[in-house]
This record gives C-alpha cells, sequence and structure tokens, in this order.
C-alpha cells in the first residue's frame, strides 16, 4: 500500500499502481535474461500489469503523454553497452577534512558518525611524546600504551591513567591477554609483566612507585615467568 | 445507492472513535475512506510525521491539519551522518518554525532530525508556542547555548529537553541558570553532547533538585565523577541517567559514595555516558546492574575482563552499546548472562587502524545469536566475517528486524573460502523474515541484490557501499523490495539502466541516495523531466554537471518524492531538474 505520508486523493489506494511505469521503454518489450527465472518473473508482472489501473488512467493523463515516456531501450542485459568504461572509478583516497594527520582514508567510511569519530581520534592521535605513547594533548587525560604478549597476534593499547596499581594493571591485563594463548583464566602466577622504560631498558614492573612508573612506561610486554638466578 | 446508516454519525462521535487512532498509517487510511471522514480526521489530527522536510512545505501541512499539537520532522540524508552530504545542502527548520508560529500557536511538541536549526529558530519558539512542552533536537545543528538560553528562559511548561548527538556552539557555559526557579516541569534532559565546561553545575544541581517528575538525566563529559553522588542523591527516582566522566581521583570516600548513591536509585533501568572509565569504580554500579535494560557503553575504554565483569551482573539486559573492546571473549559472557538481550550494537574502537587491535571477530556474533534468542536488532563492525557465520546467524535469529554488519576493510571476502559474502546474506534475507532494515558490507556481487530482490519483502532501508558488479544489482532491489523506502548506496557500479527503467518505483519510496556510482549526468535530467512528483538533485562541489558531458556520471545524486517542487533553498553545489528540462539551482 503506497505510503499516504501526503495528500494523493480519494481514490481507494491500488497496490502497484506505478509500478508499469518503466522510462527505459514503452512496457512493451519482455526484458530478455535478466538473470534467473525469478527475476523474470517479477520483471514480466512489472511491465505487464493490466489487471491494474494505472496511476496514469485512474488520474486521468493522456494515453498521448504516456506513450511518449520511452526514455531509455534496454534488453536487461547487464552491461551490454559499457557506456561508463571509460569513465575511472572515483578514486578513493580522499583527504577527510576532520582527521589531516590521516590521508588515504575514503571519506565517510567506515559508516561512523563524526561525534564518534573525534572520540577515537582523541585515543590515537600520536602526541609530542613518541610512537609509543599516545597521550591527549588536550587534557592530559589519557596515557595510551601499547601492550604485546609473547606468542599472541594482537597489539592491544591500554590508558595506564585509569589503573591505579600495578595490581589492577597486571591483573587486567594478564586476564585479557590470556584468553587469546587459550590458557586458564586468572593465570597471574606464570606471567609478570615487563616495560620499557624512557632510557629504553626492558624492566619487570613493579619496583618504582607508580606514580614514576606512569610517567615512565613506554611499551609493556607480558612474558612468561622463567627459572631465573635472581627471582 | 442506498445511503448507509453508519455515514450518519454526527461528526463528533465519528471524531471520538479517531481520537482511538494513533498510529499515522492508520489515520491516513482513516482520511481516504471519503469526503466527510477525510474532513473530519483533519481537524482532530494532533501529530503529524514528515520523514523528508522538503517532501511537502509547511503551508500543505497547515492548511490540511490544522490543528496539529506535535511535529516531528527529518532534514538531511542519513548519509550525511559519514559526512558525505556537504555543509549547507539544507534542511533548515526556519521556515517551518516561521509558519507555524502564526498558524498552531498551542503547539506543544518539536522533534527534530538532522535539521540545521539556529537560534534565532529556537528564539522564535520560546516566543511563539505558550504551551511548549517537548524539544528533541536529534543530529542536528547550526545553534548555540544561547538558544538553549532562550528556550530555557521562554519555556515555562518544559518537560523535555533532549539534544542528542547534536551539535551546539559553546558561547557560555551559563545558559541552564536561564531556567527560572518556577520550572519544576522537567522530565527530561540530555545535554551529553555538549562539549566540556558548557554547563553551569550548581544550576543543574538547582534544576535537578526542584524537578520531581525528572525521569531522563544524560550530562555530558565534563561532569565528574565526584559530582554524580550528589545528582543521584537529589534525584533517586531517574529511570535513565547518562554519567559525565567516569573517572576521578582514587579515594575511598568516592567509591562509597557512589556505591550509596545508585543503590538509592531503585528505578534506575538505563545507563550511558561513561567516558574515560576507571575500572575501579565500576563495582559502584553492581547494585543496579541486575535491574539495567539499557546500558550503553560506546564511550568508555574498558577491555574485556572488567566488561565481562559488569555485564554479567546485568541479567535483565535488553540493548547494549559497548566497543570492541568487548572482544569475542565478552561477547560469549554476554551471550551466556543477558538472555533477554533484544538489541546489540557493537562500535569499533580504532576504525583506521590497519592492524587489529582488539580480538573480535565473527565468532563473538555467533556466539550472541545462539545465546540471545530475543535478538532482533544488530550493528557490528568488524574486520572479518565468513558465509558459513552468516548462515548460524541468521538460523539462530530469524527474528532480526535491524541487521547492520559493517566488515571495516571494503570488498573483504570470506576469509575462509575467499567467496564473495553473498550466500551469508541472501541467508539473512532468507531466514529473517521480518526484516526491516539491512546494511551490507564485505565482497559482494550481484547475486547477492537477486537474493534480496527476491527475499526482503518488508525491507524498508538499505545501505549499500562498495558492493555489485553491474545495473542488475540494483535493478533486483528496485523491482523487488515491495517495502523499500530509503536506499542509500555508495561507491557502486550501478547506472542509469537499473534507475530509468524502476523510475515509477522512486515515487513509491521515501528517497534514494548514490554517490560515486555511474549515474549519467542526463539520466538524471531525464528523470527530472519525465517524474514530476520526484525532486531530482545533482550534487556536485567540483563543477556544474552540466559543463560535462551528458553522460558523465554525476558526484551525488540524491531523489526524493515531493509535492511542493523544487525546493527554493538549494546551494550553489546543488542542481535540480524540473519538468521543463532546465536546470535549476
Amino acid at each position: 500500500m503506497p505510503n499516504m505520508e501526503f495528500e494523493l486523493g480519494l481514490a481507494l489506494p491500488t497496490p502497484n499502481i506505478i509500478k508499469g511505469f518503466d522510462l527505459n521503454n514503452l512496457g512493451l518489450d519482455q526484458p530478455k535474461d535478466m538473470g534467473g527465472l525469478e527475476a523474470r518473473n517479477k520483471a514480466a508482472r512489472c511491465f505487464s500489469d493490466k489487471s491494474k489501473r494505472s496511476f496514469e488512467q485512474a488520474f486521468g493523463n493522456s494515453e498521448e503523454e504516456y506513450k511518449t515516456k520511452t526514455l531509455l531501450l534496454w534488453s536487461g542485459q547487464p552491461n551490454e553497452e559499457d557506456d561508463h568504461k571509460d569513465q575511472k572509478k572515483r578514486t578513493f583516497s580522499t583527504i577527510d577534512e576532520n582527521d589531516a594527520e590521516e590521508v588515504d582514508q575514503v571519506v565517510g567510511w567506515p559508516p561512523i558518525k563524526t561525534w564518534r569519530k573525534k572520540i577515537f581520534q582523541q585515543q590515537h592521535r600520536v602526541g609530542r611524546i613518541g610512537n609509543n605513547r599516545v597521550a591527549d594533548t588536550d587534557s592530559g587525560r589519557s596515557i595510551y600504551v601499547k601492550v604485546k604478549m609473547e606468542g599472541v597476534a594482537i597489539t592491544r593499547k591500554v590508558d595506564i591513567r585509569l589503573y591505579h596499581s600495578y595490581q589492577t594493571l597486571t591483573n587486567s591485563l594478564i586476564t585479557l591477554f590470556a584468553r587469546d594463548k587459550k590458557c586458564a583464566d586468572d593465570d597471574y602466577t606464570r606471567y609478570i609483566l615487563t616495560y620499557l622504560d624512557k632510557e629504553g631498558d626492558w624492566l619487570i614492573a613493579g619496583d618504582i612507585p607508580w606514580q614514576s612508573f606512569i610517567r615512565s612506561v613506554q611499551r609493556l610486554k607480558i612474558i612468561q615467568k622463567i627459572c631465573t638466578f635472581w627471582s | 445507492m442506498q445511503k448507509k446508516r453508519a455515514y450518519s454519525f454526527p461528526d463528533e462521535v465519528l471524531e471520538h472513535v479517531f481520537s482511538f487512532i494513533q498510529s499515522d498509517k492508520d489515520r491516513n487510511a482513516v482520511s481516504v475512506v471519503c469526503k466527510s471522514w477525510y474532513e473530519i480526521e483533519r481537524w482532530c489530527r494532533r501529530k503529524v510525521f514528515i520523514g523528508n522536510c522538503y517532501a511537502v512545505s509547511p503551508k500543505m501541512v497547515i492548511k490540511r491539519f490544522p490543528e496539529v499539537r506535535s511535529i516531528e520532522l527529518k532534514g538531511k540524508p542519513h548519509f550525511a551522518d559519514f559526512n558525505l552530504v556537504p555543509d549547507g545542502w539544507g534542511g533548515y527548520v526556519l521556515p517551518w518554525i516561521g509558519e507555524m508560529a502564526g498558524a498552531y500557536p498551542w503547539l506543544e511538541e518539536i522533534r527534530l532530525k538532522r535539521m540545521v536549526v539556529t537560534d534565532e529558530s529556537l528564539e522564535l519558539i520560546a516566543k511563539s508556542f505558550k504551551n511548549f512542552k517537548v524539544l528533541v533536537l536529534f543530529s542536528c545543528e547550526g545553534f548555540s547555548t544561547d538558544g538553549l538560553a532562550a528556550i530555557a528562559a521562554g519555556c515555562k511548561n518544559l518537560s523535555e529537553l533532549d539534544l542528542r548527538e547534536s551539535e551546539v556552539d559553546d558561547l557560555s557555559g551559563h545558559w541552564l541558570t536561564h531556567f527560572p526557579e518556577t520550572c519544576t516541569s522537567l522530565v527530561s534532559l540530555n545535554i551529553s553532547c555538549l562539549g566540556s565546561d558548557e554547563v553551569s553545575f550548581s544550576a543543574l544541581e538547582r534544576l535537578v533538585g526542584r524537578c520531581p517528575n525528572l525521569r531522563s538525566l544524560r550530562l555530558n563529559r565534563a561532569v565528574s565523577l565526584d559530582k554524580i553522588a550528589n545528582i543521584l542523591c537529589l534525584a533517586p527516582q531517574l529511570v535513565d541517567f547518562g554519567t559525565g566522566n567516569y573517572t576521578t581521583e582514587l579515594r575511598p570516600d568516592v567509591l562509597s559514595n557512589l556505591t550509596a548513591a545508585f543503590s538509592s536509585c531503585k528505578e534506575l533501568k538505563s545507563l550511558s555516558g561513561f567516558w574515560d572509565v576507571v575500572p575501579a569504580y565500576l563495582p559502584a554500579l553492581y547494585s543496579v546492574c541486575s535491574r539495567l535494560t539499557s546500558l550503553n557503553l560506546s564511550y568508555a575504554t574498558i577491555h574485556s575482563p572488567e566488561i565481562i565483569k559488569l555485564v554479567s551482573h546485568c541479567s535483565s539486559l535488553q540493548c547494549l552499546l559497548v566497543l570492541d573492546y568487548i572482544e569475542d571473549s565478552g561477547l560469549e559472557a554476554l551471550a551466556s548472562s543477558c538472555k533477554d538481550l533484544q538489541e546489540l550494537r557493537v562500535f569499533p574502537s580504532d576504525p583506521f587502524g590497519v592492524e587489529p587491535n582488539v580480538s573480535l571477530t565473527e565468532k563473538g556474533l555467533v556466539s550472541v545469536s545462539l545465546g540471545c534468542p530475543k535478538l532482533q536488532s544488530v550493528l557490528y563492525f568488524c574486520r572479518r566475517m565468513t558465509n558459513a557465520a552468516l548462515v548460524t546467524i541468521a538460523q539462530n535469529c530469524p527474528n532480526f528486524t535491524h541487521f547492520r554488519l559493517c566488515i571495516i576493510e571494503p570488498k573483504t571476502a570470506d576469509y575462509m573460502t575467499l567467496e564473495p559474502l553473498d550466500v551469508g546474506f541472501g541467508a539473512i534475507v532468507e531466514h529473517c523474515k521480518d526484516l526491516r532494515r539491512l546494511s551490507l558490507s564485505g565482497l559482494l556481487t550481484d547475486r547477492v541484490f537477486e537474493y534480496i530482490g527476491t527475499y526482503a519483502k518488508k525491507l524498508e532501508m538499505l545501505s549499500v557501499a562498495f558492493a555489485g558488479d553491474s545495473d542488475l544489482g540494483l535493478h533486483h532491489v528496485l523491482s523487488g523490495c515491495e517495502s523499500l523506502r530509503k536506499l542509500e548506496i555508495r561507491d557502486c557500479p550501478f547506472g542509469d539502466k537499473a534507475l530509468l527503467a524502476n523510475a515509477a518505483k522512486l515515487e513509491t519510496m521515501r528517497s534514494l541516495w548514490m554517490s560515486s556510482c555511474t549515474v549519467s549526468f542526463g539520466a538524471c535530467k531525464l528523470l527530472g523531466q519525465k517524474m514530476h512528483r520526484l525532486n531530482v538533485e545533482v550534487i556536485d562541489e567540483t563543477e556544474p554537471p552540466c559543463s560535462r558531458p551528458k553522460s558523465c556520471p554525476v558526484d551525488k545524486l540524491y531523489v526524493y518524492r515531493s509535492i511542493s517542487g523544487p525546493r527554493s533553498d538549494m546551494p550553489p553545489f546543488v542542481w535540480t531538474m524540473d519538468e521543463e528540462g532546465t536546470i535549476l539551482h
């Protein structure tokens, strides 16, 4: 039933009122090879629906006008005359005005609303600190640090400002990554958290006060505990 | 012909009967039964929904429905959300407010979506409608806090002010102080879209404190966690609450205050907000979790373990919005804890990254489809998919009404078989007979459109990107989808033939959007010339389409049905084709 969003007159609603109205031809030719019997039958109904009054007949447009609406003859062959073969496909690498840093992005893809994109940008913008740490330069609120675990392909990022102690950070990270390695949850005892500090050394997390730690940490890595001389 | 008794009911009786008929569809049906019913119905219609503000003019609406109390208008096409519609395209509400100011002095409700609203419009609303109650601005733009101040000051009986997802110009943080002390009627206030520091918190607290009927309150990011406990204590009757920033210094009293505040809210069913979440404060929510039906964690950068802990308390959850930090493991937990789940939206945390940063795959969605039998509505961003997974999902959830899948990289094939995802989406449309909305992604040929045309008989809205091989794809959709109202297409090899062959179909739809396809300017001209009840708009920001050969494809095409003819507010980069074949501009 056509949508009566706006006034169309007082005739009783006729379903498919304009189905036979095709600007490609007069509706007299059967389209060939539309692909599939179903589609062909559908198309046939579409092109020769004589059982219902057409909109034109009901509302008095002249036969003359109806007949002149031959606009494009199409036999239904897909890509028969490829008019636009020469037309170059639109380039995909348009720069989105809103994020100048991220070139080679397709405009409007992935389909995420602008205000959501702004939140991501705050999380992933490269700050002055360097490639490993990403700071929210506007408010200094978040510090994103890359986290890897031996044997796991995914590199995650965590905002270490949201954790207040080694315990919560370590527990959360190990729980998170342990699943990827298909080992038991909460298997804290087998793994330790290490970090790359400002000087470029890999150290075991936990020795320095938390506040100093978050100022110094560049990257995090979870490794399996091994028997060592000094543990 | 014998006069039937029924038609001799006095008008007042019919009007009384009609007052029970609320839905637009039914009202429209009533109005075409006969002339007298048309007359009676139009005088007692109180609510009007206009899905495209350019489909009809304000004067026409007012002429037909003189006693409207509530109006809903939508402006820009949906793809405007993703920056595909240039600024200045249109969707201005001022002409509507201007006409209604004179004609509907008793207007109570205005709901707008994707429209350009100016401070002038807001001031006019505040001045013109003495009994104004509800203002909803969904994804609108063009106004500032000055306009909001006018609304606050001028609308004495305001019950609802909802600015969801709108873009507001921050001029002053004190617009909230313009609510007079006598204002106690607020039921719903959503200011979550306001940027930082735009809200006077003390004014907000006083407002909340004096509105005993306040049911829904959504704060903005600027409000920090330590302030929430106070607000909740002032309004323990809240049903829907949006926090601000869920972060503050770790202090022992904050957690206990917060926990107490939340547990005093016995009616709380819906939570949102949660910017910058400190995981240590999440346990404050546990007491309300079991009652929650709706949870929006889509700004929360908490990871899977914390999400799982939270969600496993939410046994009544019906609607979850979350980032892909939830990962497959979290979705599995969701599937086992939340058996009443009806709607799930998973947003990408790093949509522009090349490598996946989370372990969220097709497996997560399969788990949810298996564990949540009431699942009806899905929006899922992921990086890989298989036909097999989609078939399983379709078989598990034949009740889907909304299915939107976004595989982040365009034209991604089934990662196991390397085939297109035609069969998978085909299964979705075949099994889900009530499907009303579908968004496609991944590698897709014309075949998927054949499935859609064959099976998706209730489909009303279809979104297509980077899909199909030829015009046949578009033809399948236009000729097969009987209920189609909105079709939006980008970057597909669809051209003139299917469009012209199905020109008449376009009059049965609200609108068609095609961008970066291969529809020629000549075809657009023809369409505009021959179809008098369609507005055919060509959008091109680089140069006028008539300066190129007619066979050149247009950049963007927006076709919509209208009974008010071409609009008069087009910007320089929009052309429309009129009946004489002239290009209006």
